[in-house]
Order: structure tokens, then C-alpha cells, then sequence
């Protein structure tokens, strides 16, 4: 199929770039409309919000970074540990602004799932849907997120 | 019907011929048509004045005329770094500029350089130091791991020879291409003295995936060339007599290590203490250094604390978050200045702190560009 000069445009914006060493598309052969249409659907099956799913990371975001480093327990079992850097990362949705750079690292001994979240990721997940593509370091699973944070219906 | 086929392609070829005429024209417009001659940029209140030729943006024509405003993206309005404040003839703000531009920033007339276009007369302020700012060619002459993840790069300047600054400064760091990636500009505080004139020293900690720290880390060999610019940043001593307070932990000690070597060169004898927060023992370095720093410093105290050493090992200094460790030291900070170097979350962190302890908060000094 031919690809529409959006389609096109989009893929350029969120491949790697001056910014981010290997973009945010991963190795994922999604164009990234599929990628926001199929992870807004896997929300949408598991009875959650999106808005539910981004409080859960933005508070681990907030405890890890207020810890200056420490882990600290989020759940019984669920650790996060802010590794931080100076400086800001530019979304690659221009207008969008500028985001502190660094990284929150949360892992679930429970469900041995790990993910990455950082101020940049948690904003195109917000704004645009956006959760990464597959093979992405900032990729986060929206499944992972209800297991991890054992979200309650 | 095959009329009918044949009249939209005439159609569409049509539109699409205008389109390129059209882009064409005003490619053209820009370049030719509209000149805009000669214009003066007048700097700080015509400290500087340029005559220049218009057209291009303010950050180029900065730079043609050897001033150099910082930027990490070339130009395409997304770094913000190229902040200057245009009093007039700037025009209005774009729609690329005004996410970056906070509420205060635009009171003040703050623009992003490389989107501000120099059709006219147009007068600006920007920091003094902007002046000294130069582009180097240097070579890295030592590289040497401090802790598991933190580096120290020793450069020397080949092309000019010299830097001028002031200890807290920083440089822009270009990386070069690798496995794909491209080149990009970084910032990093230098950490040697100024006297040093023919040296940049820096201490870098390795960010995962980071595309300049990875370069450095593990392609960047010493002999090898580099190129950066500056020196850069308002971050430095006040010329006061207040006692002071560092905080600072990992690559943050870069301009530190720098202002208190200062202090030594020059006499400096204000009393000063310098908190530094880690994890762990093997988050430490410099420790013999700074030992040897309270030794000549008459009234200088240096205090590691750390927060996840193991409670069995052979630790003997301070354990703890570093704020609770400097209300320990010193329960009422209103007499003192600070000197903080981190990331957001410990400057925030700091500046809590520090004010409910009684520190004004104009006493706080910190890069507000980090
Ligand atoms: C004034 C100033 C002084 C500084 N001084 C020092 C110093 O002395 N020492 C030092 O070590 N550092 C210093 N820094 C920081 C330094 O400039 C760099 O920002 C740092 O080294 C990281 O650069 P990098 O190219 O390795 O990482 P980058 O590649 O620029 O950034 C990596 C970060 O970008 C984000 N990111 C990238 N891709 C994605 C994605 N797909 N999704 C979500 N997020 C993503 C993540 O947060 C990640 O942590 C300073 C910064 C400033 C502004
Ligand atoms: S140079 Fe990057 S925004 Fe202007």
C-alpha cells in the first residue's frame, strides 16, 4: 500500500534523531498510527483508562525522583530507581516543548516485568497516545502497567 | 468517461504546476525580492554594534560575526538553548518558539534566536559572557573512569590554545558520528581551574543509550580529536563574604571541583562546606583530593554522605539523604550561600531544604539551564 505523506512525515518525526539516539519506533514494523490504534484498543479491552494507566506512572515517576536516586518500593515487590541527568530532550511532536532527560527504572519482582518511564515517555502517552513502538528502550506494554501496578477494576 | 479522466489529470497537473511555481516564486521572494539591505544589531544597550546584512536568522548572523549563542539543534527550533531577549524589531513570536518560551520569558521578551529573522533594525541583550565565547579544536589527552560510571576527560586546546573563564562555566561538547548516529552538542561543566588556560577537564556520567555519553564512553579514544565550544553559563561564586554551602553528587562535583581549586589558587579564605550525596562507597571519588583540599583551605569541610551502604561495612562517615545531612551540619542557614549542581528533582530537593532553614532564596545558586 501506498503510504500517505502523513503516514510518512510521522514515521520521519519519531525516528532516531539529534535528540533521541534510536528514536522511538523501535524495531517495530508498525506504521505508528497502527501502533496508537492497536494500543488504544488493548485499553480499551481491559476495562482501564488511559488516564488510569498514566496516574500509576506519573506517582512512581514523582517517588523515585523525590528518593535523589534511592529505591524506593512503590508496592510490595515493585521497586523504582530515578537514574537522573542534566539537561532536556525536545518531543519529537513539535510544540510539544521541552522534557528533563534521565530515567525512572521500575521493576516487578512478582511478574519479573521491567519498565522505563520517563517525563518525555509519560507525555506522549498523555498527548498522543502514544506508547512507543516494539523494541523501543522507552516502550512501555499498557498490560504491563496493569500488572504491575495491580490495577483494581 | 475516459474525457472525464483526462480532464481531472489536466486538472491536477495544473494545481500541482501552480503549487510548485507558487514555492518556487517565494523561495525567490525571500532571497532576491525582499531585500533587506543593510541592518544594525545593537547589543546590550549598544555595547556592540553590528552592521549586518539582513535576512538570514539572529543566530546565524551571531555567529558570522563570531558571537556564539548556544544550540544543540542547528537551528530548527528545538533545543530552546538559543534564548536571547529581543527589546525591538524582532516581529511577533512564532508558533515554533512559543512552547519554550515560559509566561515570564515572554514579559521579558525572551526569543529563541535561530526563529528570530533580522529583516530590520533589531536590538538585543544577551549575556556578557557571550562575548569570550569561542569555537575550539582540541585533542583528549586522558581518559580516566573515577567510579563504575563517571569519567573524567582531560582536553587540550590546540586551535585557539587558550579559554578564558570563570570556575563554574560550561562547555558545548560536539560528539561525532557512530553505528549510525548522528553528531549532536552537549553541555558539560568544566571542572578544571581557570588558570589551566591551555586544558578543559570534565566529568561525565554515562547516561543508558545516551547518544554523546555513549560516544564518550565507548568510542571516544585518547589522541583523538574534538571539537566544542564556549565557555558558557552564569553559574559561578558571588564576590561576597558569606560562609558557603556546595551541594552537589556524581558529575555534579564537575563545577565545584573547579570553584574550590579556585579558591586555593587565589587566596579565597571564606568558610565553605561541601556536601556531596552517593549511594554507596563505590559512587565516591576524589575523596584523597578533597581531603587534601581541608588541609590547605583554613576553613573548608568536606562531608560524603551515603544513603544505601550496606550497615556491616567500614564506613565511618555520614550516612542519610544529603539534605537531612546538611540541616545536621548547619540547623540555620541564613547567613550562607549556596552553590548547587544536579539534576531538577535534587535541586528542588535542596532549595526545600535550604529555605525552611532559613536561606533567602535568592541566596541559591544553581544552573537554571540543567
Ligand atoms: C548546563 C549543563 C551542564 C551540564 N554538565 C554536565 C556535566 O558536567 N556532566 C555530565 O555528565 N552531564 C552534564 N550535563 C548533561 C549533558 O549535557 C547531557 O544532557 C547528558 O550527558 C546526556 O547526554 P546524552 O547525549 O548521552 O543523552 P541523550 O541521548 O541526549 O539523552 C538520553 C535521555 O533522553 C531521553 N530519551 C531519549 N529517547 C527517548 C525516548 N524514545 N523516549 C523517552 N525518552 C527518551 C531519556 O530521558 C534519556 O535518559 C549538563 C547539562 C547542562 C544543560
Ligand atoms: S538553536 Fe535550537 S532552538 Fe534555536
Amino acid at each position: 500500500m501506498k503510504k500517505i505523506p502523513q503516514q510518512k512525515e510521522l514515521k520521519d518525526l519519531l525516528g532516531p534523531s539529534k535528540f533521541s539516539g534510536d528514536g522511538y519506533l523501535g524495531t517495530d514494523p508498525r506504521i505508528p498510527e497502527s501502533i496508537i490504534e492497536e494500543d488504544r484498543h488493548i485499553i480499551e479491552q481491559s476495562g482501564f483508562t488511559k488516564e488510569q494507566l498514566t496516574e500509576s506512572l506519573k506517582d512512581a515517576l514523582k517517588k523515585a525522583v523525590d528518593a535523589l536516586g534511592d529505591p524506593v518500593d512503590i508496592l510490595p515487590g515493585v521497586t523504582a530507581v530515578h537514574y537522573e541527568s542534566r539537561g532536556k530532550i525536545p518531543s519529537p511532536y513539535r510544540g510539544d516543548g521541552l522534557f528533563q532527560k534521565g530515567e525512572v527504572v521500575i521493576f516487578d519482582s512478582k511478574s519479573g516485568k521491567k519498565i522505563i518511564v520517563t517525563p518525555l515517555g509519560i507525555n506522549l502517552i498523555e498527548k498522543h497516545n502514544f506508547f512507543q513502538g516494539r523494541g523501543s528502550r522507552y516502550r512501555i506494554e499498557p498490560e504491563d502497567i496493569i500488572v504491575i501496578f495491580n490495577l483494581q477494576k | 468517461m475516459e474525457q472525464l479522466m483526462v480532464n481531472i489529470l489536466i486538472a491536477t497537473g495544473f494545481l500541482a504546476g501552480m503549487g510548485l511555481l507558487l514555492s518556487a516564486l517565494l523561495v525567490i521572494a525571500e532571497k532576491s525580492i525582499l531585500n533587506f539591505g543593510p541592518c544594525t544589531i545593537d547589543i546590550n544597550n549598544s555595547e556592540k554594534i553590528l552592521k549586518v546584512k539582513g535576512g538570514g536568522s539572529l543566530l546565524s548572523i551571531l555567529a558570522r560575526e563570531s558571537i556564539f549563542i548556544p544550540s544543540a539543534c542547528g537551528g530548527r527550533g528545538s533545543c530552546a538553548y538559543c534564548k536571547v531577549i529581543v527589546k525591538n524589531g524582532g516581529g511577533p513570536v512564532s508558533p515554533v518558539e512559543e512552547p519554550y518560551l515560559s509566561d515570564e520569558e515572554r514579559k521579558r521578551n525572551t526569543r529563541l534566536s535561530c526563529q528570530v529573522k533580522v529583516r530590520n533594525d533589531i536590538s538585543i541583550e544577551i549575556p556578557r559572557e557571550y562575548f569570550s565565547v569561542r569555537k575550539y579544536r582540541g585533542k583528549l589527552i586522558s581518559k580516566r573512569p573515577l567510579t563504575h560510571d563517571i569519567f573524567e576527560l582531560r582536553i587540550e586546546l590546540l586551535e585557539p590554545r587558550e579559554i578564558t573563564f570563570t570556575a563554574g562555566q560550561y562547555i558545548q561538547l560536539k560528539s561525532k558520528e557512530y553505528k549510525g548516529r548522528e553528531s549532536v552538542i552537549r553541555a558539560y561543566s568544566m571542572s578544571s581551574v581557570p588558570s589551566d588556560k591551555n586544558h578543559v577537564e570534565l566529568i561525565i556520567r554515562r547516561v543508558p543509550d545516551g547518544i554523546c555519553t555513549t560516544w564518550i564512553f565507548d568510542y571516544l579514544e585518547e589522541g583523538q580529536n574534538v571539537g566544542l565550544s564556549g565557555p558558557y553559563g552564569e553559574f559561578k561564586l558571588q564576590p561576597t563574604d558569606s560562609p558557603i554551602l556546595f551541594i552537589a553528587g556524581g558529575s555534579g562535583m564537575a563545577p565545584i571541583w573547579s570553584m574550590l581549586r579556585d579558591m586555593r589558587e587565589k587566596g579565597i579564605k571564606r568558610k565553605a562546606h561541601y556536601f556531596f550525596g552517593a549511594l554507596t562507597q563505590k559512587d565516591l571519588f576524589f575523596l584523597d583530593e578533597l581531603r587534601q583540599l581541608e588541609r590547605e583551605l583554613p576553613d573548608f569541610k568536606f562531608i560524603p554522605s551515603l544513603s544505601r551502604e550496606p550497615e556491616n561495612s567500614n564506613w565511618t562517615g555520614e550516612r542519610g539523604i544529603i539534605t537531612d545531612v546538611v540541616k545536621k551540619y548547619i540547623p540555620d542557614t541564613s547567613g550562607y550561600e549556596a552553590y548547587l549542581c544536579g539534576s531538577p528533582g535534587m535541586i528542588d530537593a535542596c532549595i526545600k531544604a535550604l529555605t525552611s532553614t532559613g536561606m533567602p532564596v535568592e541566596k541559591i545558586y544553581y544552573d537554571k539551564f540543567a
